[in-house]
C-alpha cells in the first residue's frame, strides 16, 4: 500500500461514505439520539409544530417512572411475560438438537437414491401438472361430494350433510393425507438429508405475519384444528382422569420433570466442565458459578412449564371464560362501593370486552372506565375477583375436559405462542448451527470411541455433547437476546395484546406509537432492555470469543 | 448390521413424522382458502370442504389491493437488497483491502453498534424519518434500512478469506482500487454477496415493525402490513385470509429453493443476527 496517509484516507472515504453517511444518520447517530431522548419528556402530542411547549429536560424520571412509578407494574409484568414467552427457548434447542442428529445420521439408505429420485419428480411434477390443468379449467365452485352445488351453513351445522356424504369427504381428507405422507417419505428417499433440512427449515423461513394468521386460525376454540385433534383425545380420557385421583396428574407432571431435570443436569455437567477447563483461578470460579446460575434458571423455567403443562391441560381447561353476567356482577359491586363511579361508562366497557374475556382485560377496560381516585384500581380487581370465580372446576359433572381456548384466555395465551414458537424455530438456524457443528466433530474421535465400545448414548455424552459446548453456548446467548427483543408480531397479529401477551418490545411500541407518542419515555424503557442484552452480549464476549472461534 | 438397519428405518420414520407436522398445518391452509365461508366451520369436523373454491384467489386481489401490497413488498425489498449489497460491499473493501488512519476505531463503532437492539434505533429512526420529510413514502421504507453495520461487518469477514496475492498482483499491473474492487475482489466474493442479498431480502420482506410504523396509505403497505389490515378488517373471511397468506408465502420459498446452499452457508458461518 502506498501513499500519504491523508490519501489513503481520501481514497478509503471515497469507498466508506454512501455506507458511512448512511450508518451515521440512521444507526450510530440514533443510537445517541435515542440515549439523550430517554431523559427528556418528548412526546408528540405536546411537542409538535402547532404547540410551542419546549422539550423538558427530565433526568432519570423516565426510568423511575418506569421501574418505581404508579405505572411500574406495567413493565414489570410485561417484563414477566416477555420471560416467560423465553421458556420456550430450552426447549427449542433441545428439539432443533434431537432433529440436527437426526438428519445427520442420514438414515435413509443411499443405494436407491438415484432412481427414487427421478421416479418422485415424474410423479410430483405430472400431479401438480393435473392439479393445475383441473384447477384452470374449471374456475368456479367445485363440489366435492353430492349434488353439485349444494351449500352448506354452518348454523345447520352437519345436518344437512348425510351421514354418506360426510364419509365421502372423511375419506377425501384421508386420501390427501396419504398421499401428503406418501410425498414426505418419496421425497426423503429420494432426496435424504438436504430434503429434511429443507423442509423443516421451511416454518421459520416463512415465520411472519402469514404464518401468524395461519396459526391464529388453528388455535381457533372451535373449529380450530388443534382442538378438533384434541377433542377426541380429552374425551377418550375423560373416564380415566375421573376416576382417578388429582394428584397422580400432578405428580405425573413432577416425575416429567425431575427426569427431565437429571438428562439436563447430567448435559450440562458436561458441557460446562468443556467450557470451563481452559479458564483459571478465579475467573473459573465465578465462570462455573455464573454458568451454572444461568443454567439453573433455563431449567427451572424449563422444568416449570414442563410440570405445569399436563396439570394444566387436564383442570384447568374446563374453566369457563369470563362471561359478561359476571362482569355486570363486577360493575355492580363497583357502583356500590364506588358511588362517583360513572355507571354508564362501565357499562361500556364492558360491553366492549364482549364474551369470553379474561380477568385481565376486564381489570384493564375496567380502570380506564372507572375515575382515577386513588384505590380505584384495587376496587376494580377485587369486584372482578370475587364475582368471575370459575364457575366450575373442569371436570363439573357432564361438562367433561374441554380443550383450553387458547388465544382468548389469559392462562393459555402465553402457552399457545411459545408451542407456535417452537414449532417455527425447531428447524430453523438453531438446526442448521448444530448440523454445521457436527460436521465439523472429526471422526477420529467416534473411532476411537468405538474402539472402546462406546456407543449410543455414551457416545452423545462423551464426544457429541462437548464438541457442540461452544456451539450451544452460541445459540443460547443470541437466543436469549433475541428472546429478549422478540415477541411483537406474534402478539400484534395473533391477540393484539389482550390475554395478557404484551412483551417488553410491544410496550415501547405502545409508548412511542399509540399512546400519546411519548418518545421520550419508550426511549427509556428501550434503553433498560439495551441493559439486559448488554449483560448478555458481556457474557457471550467473555467466555463465548474463545469458544466459538476455535 | 441389522440392528443399524432397524435404526435407520426408525430414525427415518421419525423424520417424515416431524416432517408431518410441518406440512399439516400448511395443508389445512390451503383446504381453508379452498372453502367457502361457512364451510370452513365444519372443516374441524369433516376434513375436508363438500366445495372447492379456487375463485377465492381471485377474491383476494378484488377485496383489497393485493397486487399493491405484492408489488410494494417486492419493490421495498429489491432496493434494500441491492443498496444494502453495494454500500456494505465498498465498505467492507476499505475495511479489509485499504489501510487508512482511524480505521479499527471505526470498525469498532460499527460493531458496537451490532448489539444494540433494533428497537432502541426505531424510535429516533421514527423522529429522524419524520424531520426528513420521508413519513408514510417509499423513501422512508427504503433508506433506513439500505446501510447496515451487519451487511458490512459480514463482507468484511468474507473479504478477509480472500488471499491479497491478488489484488497485489492486480495492483504490480497497475490496476487502481476501483479496478480492484470491481474485478478482483468482487468476483471473489461472489457467495458472500449472494449470502447477503438472500439475508436482505427475507429479512426486509418479512419486516414489520417498521412498516407498520411509517406507512399511513393503504397504497404503500406491504404484505406483512396488508395482510394484517386485511385480517382486521374482514376478520371473518378466513378463506381469503388463508389464500392471501399463502400467496405472500410464494416469494421467499422460491428465493430459498434457487440459493439456498448460500443461506445454509451463511447460517453455519455464524451470521444470523439475533
Amino acid at each position: 500500500m502506498i501513499g500519504s496517509p491523508g490519501r489513503r484516507l481520501l481514497i478509503a472515504l471515497a469507498f466508506l461514505l454512501p455506507n458511512l453517511a448512511g450508518f451515521l444518520i440512521f444507526t450510530a447517530g440514533p443510537i445517541a439520539f435515542s440515549l439523550g431522548m430517554a431523559f427528556t419528556d418528548w412526546a408528540l402530542t405536546r411537542h409538535n409544530k402547532f404547540s410551542d411547549t419546549p422539550i423538558r429536560w427530565v433526568g432519570a424520571e423516565n426510568f423511575s417512572r418506569v421501574l418505581t412509578g404508579d405505572e411500574s407494574h406495567l413493565f414489570w409484568d410485561y417484563l414477566g411475560n416477555t420471560l416467560f414467552l423465553m421458556l420456550g427457548i430450552p426447549v427449542g434447542i433441545a428439539g432443533s438438537l434431537a432433529v440436527a442428529l437426526m438428519i445427520h445420521a442420514d438414515p435413509a439408505p443411499r443405494a436407491i437414491r438415484a432412481r427414487a429420485r427421478s421416479a418422485t419428480l415424474a410423479v410430483i411434477a405430472s400431479a401438480i401438472a393435473v392439479i393445475g390443468v383441473w384447477l384452470l379449467t374449471t374456475p368456479g365452485p367445485v363440489p366435492i361430494a353430492g349434488a353439485p352445488g349444494a351449500a352448506l351453513s354452518a348454523e345447520q351445522g352437519l345436518g344437512d350433510l348425510t351421514v354418506h356424504r360426510v364419509a365421502e369427504l372423511r375419506s377425501n381428507a384421508a386420501v390427501l393425507a396419504t398421499a401428503a405422507l406418501g410425498a414426505v417419505v418419496a421425497l426423503g428417499l429420494a432426496f435424504g438429508s438436504s430434503f429434511f433440512r429443507g423442509l423443516y427449515y421451511l416454518p421459520s423461513l416463512l415465520a411472519g405475519v402469514a404464518t401468524y394468521l395461519l396459526w391464529k386460525t388453528l388455535y381457533r376454540p372451535e373449529g380450530g384444528l388443534i382442538n378438533a385433534g384434541l377433542r377426541p383425545i380429552l374425551s377418550s380420557i375423560q373416564g380415566a382422569v375421573a376416576s382417578s385421583p388429582p394428584w397422580l396428574w400432578y405428580a405425573l407432571g413432577i416425575a416429567l420433570w425431575v427426569l427431565g431435570a437429571i438428562w439436563c443436569v447430567q448435559l450440562l455437567a458436561v458441557g460446562a466442565i468443556r467450557l470451563s477447563n481452559r479458564e483459571s483461578g478465579i475467573a473459573a470460579f465465578l465462570g462455573r458459578i455464573g454458568l451454572a446460575a444461568t443454567l439453573a434458571a433455563c431449567l427451572a423455567g424449563s422444568g416449570f412449564l414442563l410440570a405445569q403443562l399436563p396439570a394444566r391441560s387436564l383442570f384447568a381447561s374446563g374453566y369457563a371464560p369470563l362471561d359478561r353476567s359476571a362482569l355486570l356482577r363486577a360493575v355492580d359491586q363497583l357502583m356500590s362501593t364506588m358511588p362517583d363511579a360513572d355507571e354508564s361508562e362501565l357499562r361500556l366497557a364492558v360491553a366492549s370486552l364482549g364474551d369470553a374475556a379474561s380477568v385481565r382485560d376486564a381489570i384493564e377496560a375496567l380502570t380506564v372506565a372507572a375515575p382515577r381516585t386513588s384505590g380505584s384500581a384495587e376496587a376494580v380487581r377485587r369486584a372482578v375477583i370475587t364475582q368471575a370465580r370459575p364457575t366450575h372446576d373442569g371436570l363439573t359433572a357432564g361438562e367433561g375436559l374441554s380443550p383450553p381456548q387458547w388465544l382468548v384466555d389469559h392462562r393459555w395465551a402465553k402457552t399457545a405462542l411459545i408451542l407456535m414458537g417452537i414449532w417455527a424455530s425447531v428447524g430453523g438456524g438453531t438446526m442448521l448451527l448444530y448440523l454445521a457443528g457436527l460436521a465439523g466433530i472429526p471422526p477420529e474421535l467416534y473411532e476411537a470411541a468405538a474402539i472402546d465400545g462406546a456407543a449410543g448414548w455414551k457416545r452423545f455424552i462423551h464426544i457429541t455433547w462437548p464438541q457442540l459446548a461452544p456451539t450451544t453456548f452460541f445459540i443460547v446467548v443470541m437466543a436469549t437476546i433475541g428472546g429478549l427483543q422478540g415477541g411483537f408480531e406474534q402478539a400484534m397479529v395473533m391477540t393484539q395484546g389482550k390475554a395478557d401477551t404484551i412483551v417488553l418490545a410491544y410496550y415501547i411500541y405502545n409508548l412511542a406509537f399509540t399512546d400519546q407518542f411519548q418518545l421520550g419515555l419508550a426511549s427509556a424503557v428501550a434503553w433498560i432492555m439495551f441493559a439486559m442484552i448488554f449483560a448478555m452480549t458481556l457474557i457471550n464476549f467473555r467466555f463465548g470469543s474463545r469458544l466459538t472461534n476455535e | 448390521m441389522k440392528r443399524r438397519s432397524l435404526t435407520n428405518t426408525l430414525l427415518f420414520a421419525g423424520l417424515v413424522l416431524i416432517g408431518a407436522t410441518f406440512i399439516v398445518p400448511f395443508a389445512w391452509q390451503v383446504l381453508i382458502s379452498l372453502s367457502s365461508l361457512t364451510d370452513v366451520d365444519l372443516l374441524a369436523r369433516t376434513g375436508f370442504p363438500p366445495v372447492l373454491r379456487p375463485g377465492n384467489y381471485a377474491q383476494v386481489f378484488e377485496k383489497v389491493p393485493f397486487a399493491r401490497y405484492f408489488f410494494n413488498s417486492c419493490f421495498v425489498a429489491g432496493w434494500v437488497t441491492i443498496l444494502q449489497v453495494i454500500t456494505s460491499a465498498m465498505a467492507a473493501y476499505a475495511f479489509s483491502r485499504l489501510r487508512w488512519p482511524g480505521r479499527d476505531t471505526v470498525f469498532l463503532l460499527y460493531l458496537g453498534t451490532l448489539m444494540v437492539p433494533g428497537v432502541v434505533l426505531m424510535v429516533p429512526n421514527f423522529a429522524i424519518v419524520l424531520g426528513l420529510g420521508m413519513f408514510n413514502s417509499y423513501w422512508g421504507l427504503i433508506i433506513p434500512a439500505a446501510f447496515t453495520a451487519f451487511g458490512t461487518f459480514l463482507l468484511r469477514q468474507f473479504m478477509l478469506t480472500i488471499p491479497t496475492s491478488l489484488d497485489e498482483a492486480a495492483a504490480i499491473d497497475g490496476a487502481g482500487h476501483w479496478r480492484i474492487f470491481t474485478q478482483v475482489i468482487l468476483p471473489m466474493a461472489r457467495p458472500g454477496l449472494i449470502v447477503l442479498a438472500v439475508f436482505a431480502f427475507l429479512g426486509n420482506y418479512n419486516s414489520f415493525f417498521w412498516p407498520l410504523i411509517l406507512v399511513k396509505d393503504d397504497n404503500l403497505r406491504t404484505l406483512p402490513i396488508g395482510l394484517l389490515a386485511f385480517d382486521s378488517t374482514y376478520g371473518r373471511e378466513t378463506p381469503l385470509i388463508m389464500a392471501g397468506s399463502l400467496l405472500a408465502m410464494i416469494p421467499p420459498v422460491i428465493v430459498f429453493l434457487v440459493l439456498q446452499k448460500y443461506l445454509v452457508r451463511g447460517i453455519a458461518l455464524g451470521a444470523v443476527k439475533g
